[in-house]
């Protein structure tokens, strides 16, 4: 792509998001997200590829759909509380037409279904980018409203881990999995967002850590489906015995940095007496730990016959920038024993 | 405790920097330095309490004697590995024994926690090594499986724990050790609290394992590694029961009612296991079977809650540990030579290799409880207990202790006596390094019949 309209589209991008964190008027905010979505767009369908142009065409009427039931409901607030601040929604009807429609917009099951069809028709790249970035400007929202219903977002979340992990159990399309687990980490989030909101952003920074790492080191090895992961430990081995561990932490097993948001969620809920949400959310994470298995035997943990070609490929320098794999790698593997420095940072 | 500590985790360094031409030797020698100073640990100045090291590390003398079976085994496993991986290029043989360092580390901080949480990270932290050990190293393809089982047995049993232990926390404040005595949950006949009891216990039971979720440990065991098994047989499986040691105090009063059908599964685990034994063709499957069967002893020995119960639970997990170890060795011997689990397809070895005869007697009369071995010590402190609880536990373990004599006579006559199969063309002599090992996991046995208050835990 020409380099001055990428630069503008992603300058775009940035904006977007910036003007939604920096708001506290409704429409301002909406203005942020629209901006926001607008500006993805076309960085989604560069390749003109019919699937690309398809997956470009089904985010943009779910966001926009969102985008318009934010609308509806900021309005509707406004006629009835006379204000758009957007703290002080005090009625029930438009804080959960407003929960909803940024539930839509993030991808929450049940309004998830858009999430991997989209997310499959992307390049790896624009995939990090609407797994990451593009979850920051609804999330700034979600953390500001006050919820109506308590079970909304229960509900919501218990439903988006039990949906991330058994859709993603038949997939052998990365990027599907990918659309999975984020599905399956947002519900994490929304499932203690009413009750301690910093662990909401402790869960999407370590997410967008562990899933940075993972997008990168399927995007270093070319690959979009398991079966040509099974290639990766001949071409770049430090990386294929790192990516199990990238996914045991996304899985969330202890000692790895995936476990963190994990325990201290369930650690809030406990304390909520929600015992038995806790302990259905941690059962639900063991079906995405399975795929997350499934992806870490096929690329490292067994080695596929193939001919003495394939496997003695020439390993010619590369010109790949993996600093920044190298080093939300660290993060995703080492990260636990600072849970503590972490909690204090982020609630301050 | 931290001069055990920091070398081991110093130990990872020197495996990728060591010269390749010396890094078995330097390994080894290392790793049998770090188990002799953890031998230190075994005198207690005093009977009882702790030994404070600092806020997160202590040890007792419940948790000593492990620990020094975790430091013990790190060099046999270095030993067992040597063979099969020398054929392997040199990064994997390092990441490998990577891998087994990184299994004692997480294995010193699991039995020297002082926090429960702390004790369940650690006990989560074991299953990535042996998870890799498992899957990549294992020998037929039937390891994905196996790994998968073992992860998701334990995962689904130790969630429920983490909730259970978090539950307990925000309603009594600490979770330390220390004051767990103090603290014990009052009795309330809530469904919840019910629920509870078991969600602290069915991790423990699962890993130890009991008979009704036994199913991920034939697999384990067998498709894993020679180290693999090893730890796996000697230290994971008594993870559970230090685990389930330590969280009994704060389970009573629910435990008196509750406890009955898991110890009556316990008891049935024994017996059925042990008849498994005797149908299997397979002789890495036997010597697994034969763990469940005696971890079946100990679960019913740790549930019923009396000093002998605990004492033998304990004395049985080493001595158990180390048998159970040896005769996963002895089965590796066979199959480096034959590359066969079967047991028919190697048979007579007392013909072919005399020597090794001596270990797979010796392994066989520790496996079936002879005396004065501290097998038996363990096992007649269970027995014993459980008589005074119930009169009638006393037909299932008699039984028990009838088929284990069987399936352990059964295993040796079947591999040692009898005539040569005429397949048999080609055998290796024992290595020195073999008689090594098994010297090593067997000395100590025989050596504790001298001493058995070095693993007797509080009392008696």
């Amino acid at each position: 792509m020409n380099p001055y309209i990428l630069t503008i589209l992603l300058f775009a991008m940035g904006l977007g998001t910036t003007i939604t964190f920096a708001s506290s008027h409704w429409l301002l905010a909406w203005m942020g997200l629209e901006i926001n979505t607008l500006a993805i767009l076309p960085l989604m369908c560069q390749s003109h590829h019919p699937r690309a142009v398809e997956a470009t065409i089904k985010y943009f009427l779910t966001q926009a759909t969102a985008a318009a039931m934010l609308l509806f409901a900021s309005i509707t607030n406004a006629w009835i509380t006379g204000q758009w601040n957007l703290e002080f929604m005090s009625y029930s009807l438009p804080t959960t037409l407003v929960t909803v429609a940024l539930a839509l917009k993030i991808g929450l099951a049940p309004l998830h279904a858009w999430m991997p069809e989209v997310l499959q028709g992307l390049d790896l790249t624009t995939g990090l980018i609407l797994s990451t970035w593009q979850k920051l400007a609804p999330f700034c929202l979600l953390l500001q409203i006050n919820p109506s219903n308590t079970s909304l977002l229960l509900i919501l979340g218990l439903a988006s881990t039990l949906v991330g992990g058994w859709g993603g159990l038949n997939q052998n399309q990365l990027r599907k999995i990918l659309a999975y687990s984020s599905i399956a980490h947002l519900g994490w989030m929304i499932l203690v967002l009413q009750f301690f909101p910093s662990l909401t952003l402790l869960t999407l920074l370590m997410y967008f850590v562990m899933t940075f790492s993972l997008f990168i080191s399927f995007k270093v090895n070319n690959s979009t489906t398991i079966n040509s992961l099974s290639m990766s430990w001949s071409k770049a081995p430090i990386i294929s015995s790192m990516v199990p561990f990238i996914l045991l932490s996304l899985g969330g097993l202890p000692p790895l940095s995936g476990f963190m948001p994990k325990w201290l969620i369930l650690q809030e809920l406990t304390k909520q007496s929600l015992a038995p949400l806790a302990t259905l959310a941690a059962l639900s994470a063991l079906l995405s730990l399975y795929f997350y298995l499934r992806i870490s035997y096929a690329m490292t943990l067994t080695m596929t016959p193939n001919i003495l070609l394939n496997a003695l490929p020439w390993r010619l320098p590369s010109n790949q920038h993996t600093l920044p794999l190298a080093i939300t790698t660290s993060l995703t593997i080492c990260l636990l024993p600072l849970t503590p420095a972490i909690i204090t940072l982020l609630t301050l | 405790m931290l001069k055990i500590l920091i070398p081991s985790m110093f130990m990872l360094l020197t495996t990728w920097t060591s010269p390749f031409k010396q890094l078995w030797s330097t390994i080894l020698m290392y790793s049998f330095l770090v188990a002799t100073l953890s031998l230190t640990w075994l005198a207690m100045p005093t009977d009882t309490g702790w030994f404070y090291i600092n806020n997160y590390m202590a040890y007792d003398p419940l948790s000593s004697p492990l620990l020094v079976l975790t430091c013990w085994l790190l060099p046999l496993m270095i030993i067992a590995s040597q063979n099969h991986l020398a054929a392997e290029p040199e990064n994997r043989q390092r990441t490998y024994i990577s891998l087994l360092i990184s299994l004692q580390i997480f294995l010193i901080l699991a039995f020297s926690a002082t926090e429960m949480i702390m004790f369940y990270v650690m006990f989560e932290a074991t299953l990535i090594p042996t998870l890799i050990i498992i899957t990549r190293w294992g020998n037929q393809m039937e390891r994905l499986n196996a790994g998968t089982y073992f992860l998701f047995y334990t995962l689904a049993g130790s969630l429920p724990l983490l909730v259970a232990l978090l539950i307990y926390h925000s309603s009594m404040g600490s979770l330390s050790y220390l004051s767990l005595t103090s603290l014990p949950l009052t009795c309330s006949n809530l469904y919840a609290d019910k629920l509870w009891w078991m969600a602290c216990l069915l991790a423990f039971l699962v890993k130890m394992p009991l008979y009704g979720v036994h199913l991920w440990l034939p697999k384990a065991h067998v498709e894993a590694p020679i180290a693999g098994s090893m730890v796996l047989a000697a230290v994971l499986l008594k993870l559970g029961g230090y685990g389930m040691m330590r969280i009994m105090i704060i389970l009573d009063p629910l435990t008196k009612e509750l406890s009955y059908p898991f110890i009556i599964l316990a008891l049935w685990g024994v017996i059925m296991t042990g008849s498994i034994c005797l149908r299997q063709t397979d002789l890495k499957s036997l010597i697994a079977y034969s763990s469940v069967s005696h971890m079946g002893l100990v679960a019913a020995g740790i549930l019923i809650q009396t000093p002998w119960g605990f004492t033998g639970a304990l004395i049985l997990m080493i001595a158990h540990g180390l048998t159970s170890s040896a005769l996963f060795c002895l089965a590796n011997t066979n199959y480096e030579r034959t590359h066969s689990r079967t047991i028919i397809l190697a048979r007579g070895l007392q013909m072919v290799l005399p020597l090794m005869a001596t270990w797979w007697f010796l392994a066989s009369l520790a496996n079936l409880a002879l005396p004065p071995l501290p097998n038996l010590m363990g096992e007649i402190m269970i027995i014993t207990s459980l008589f005074n609880w119930s009169f009638y536990t006393l037909i299932l373990t008699g039984l028990g202790t009838l088929i284990t004599a069987s399936y352990s006579l059964y295993m040796f006559l079947l591999t040692q006596r009898g005539p040569i199969p005429h397949h048999l063309i080609l055998l290796e002599p024992s290595h020195t390094r073999e008689h090594l090992l098994l010297a090593l996991h067997l000395l100590p046995l025989l050596l504790l019949i001298a001493k058995p208050e070095l693993v007797w835990g509080w009392t008696a």
